[in-house]
């Protein structure tokens, strides 16, 4: 039973599209076939995260009009067996595509695909309510700060009031360090808020800039801390109980006093 | 630059600021806030309504001086009216 996940936030550049790109890949990993659709029509992104911009020849507006069959464009990656993307039009706007269009395009894909996701655009208006019209559930992306949880708590109540389940919240950018001493809201500080499962949490990493830099998801990068984290994100969302490590593990004061004596390296976070 | 001393004051002693327990504060203000976010309309619908049950009972001033807003308060929302009343008017 092919099921279709929508990735929102509300608010923009909390990291939607790497999740989606990340989720995907991860889901193609664990042997899925999964179709990645970029929603956000006119600012389109997931492909570049991808590293799949060359090879585009049609897109979401060509299909939903007719222009061509929904097989020509989709884009297989070649890195791994049973990732295609279906990428957003640049030049034409979201009126171009309607709630409808969208849940007869998701349904299609579903039949041939075990998954798929749906790379939401930012804000609660047309892009929105296309992204959500076709999905069986959504995740939800946020930072630790106030106007991301804000927007969080906002898409929530949407998403519960077009009829979708309770969705899962994933927290993005999390920083182990600012965390321990007290200046950014921890993991139950945001659930104490937003009340809803947590289904991953991924820290903020230079990782994540040198995968968008090549275009080679960070979850393919077997030895990286941010992969693993999204490897744990997608058992998760296939439905394997996964526990969650934490971030916060203390250097200990001698490695802290060496730092502050300019000794070390300033730790980054994990 | 910073002293020795300084960092090492710092990274001893207490945290000056827990930043987060601010963010939170203001988030759950925030929210509080946007849940019971009334459109001005409504407010204004609400306002006549509420006015025209008082006026059975006192003589208010209609336009010049009313109030009615909600407040944002130290952890609540309060709707917050000023009806300045010309003379109670009705009798038990």
């Amino acid at each position: 039973m092919a099921e279709c996940i929508v990735v929102t936030s509300g608010k923009g550049g909390v990291g939607k599209t790497t999740t989606s790109a990340n989720l995907a890949a991860g889901l193609a990993l664990a042997g899925k076939k999964v179709a990645c659709v970029d929603a956000d029509i006119g600012l389109r992104n997931l492909d570049v995260i991808l590293g799949l911009e060359n090879r585009i020849v049609y897109d979401l507006v060509q299909v939903i009009e007719g222009e061509c069959r929904l097989k020509q464009a989709l884009i297989r990656d070649k890195r791994v067996e049973g990732l295609y993307l279906l990428p957003a039009a640049q030049t034409r706007d979201k009126a171009a595509v309607k709630p409808e269009d969208m849940k007869r395009l998701v349904n299609d894909l579903k039949e041939d695909h075990d998954f798929v996701i749906i790379d939401c655009p930012a804000g609660i208006e047309q892009g929105f309510k296309n992204s959500i019209a076709g999905a069986d559930r959504a995740v939800i992306v946020t930072t630790p700060e106030v106007s991301a949880i804000r927007d969080a708590d906002r898409i929530i109540g949407l998403v519960e009031a077009h009829d979708l389940p309770e969705p899962h919240l994933i927290i993005n950018r999390y920083r182990p360090h600012m965390v321990s001493r007290g200046d950014m809201m921890n993991k139950d500080d945001i659930l104490e808020i937003l009340a809803i499962p947590l289904i991953g949490m991924v820290p903020d990493h230079p990782d994540i800039i040198v995968s968008a830099n090549r275009g080679q998801p960070v979850v393919f990068e077997e030895r990286s801390v941010v992969g693993a984290a999204y490897r744990r994100i997608t058992d998760r969302v296939m439905g394997i109980d996964v526990p969650f490590p934490s971030f916060e593990a203390d250097p200990g004061l001698w490695a802290n006093l060496k730092r502050w004596m300019g000794l070390a390296p300033a730790r980054e976070a994990v | 630059m910073r002293s020795l001393f300084q960092r090492l004051s710092e990274a001893i002693g207490p945290s000056k600021s827990q930043s987060k327990d601010e963010a939170k504060q203001r988030l759950k203000l925030l929210l509080i806030h946007d849940q019971v976010d009334l459109p001005q309309a409504q407010l204004d619908r609400m306002k006549a309504e509420i006015l025209e049950v008082i006026a059975k009972y006192c003589e208010v001033e209609k336009d010049d001086g009313v109030e009615f807003k909600l407040n944002r308060e130290d952890g609540h929302v309060a709707l917050v009216s000023t009806i300045p009343v010309r003379r109670v008017t009705a009798r038990a």
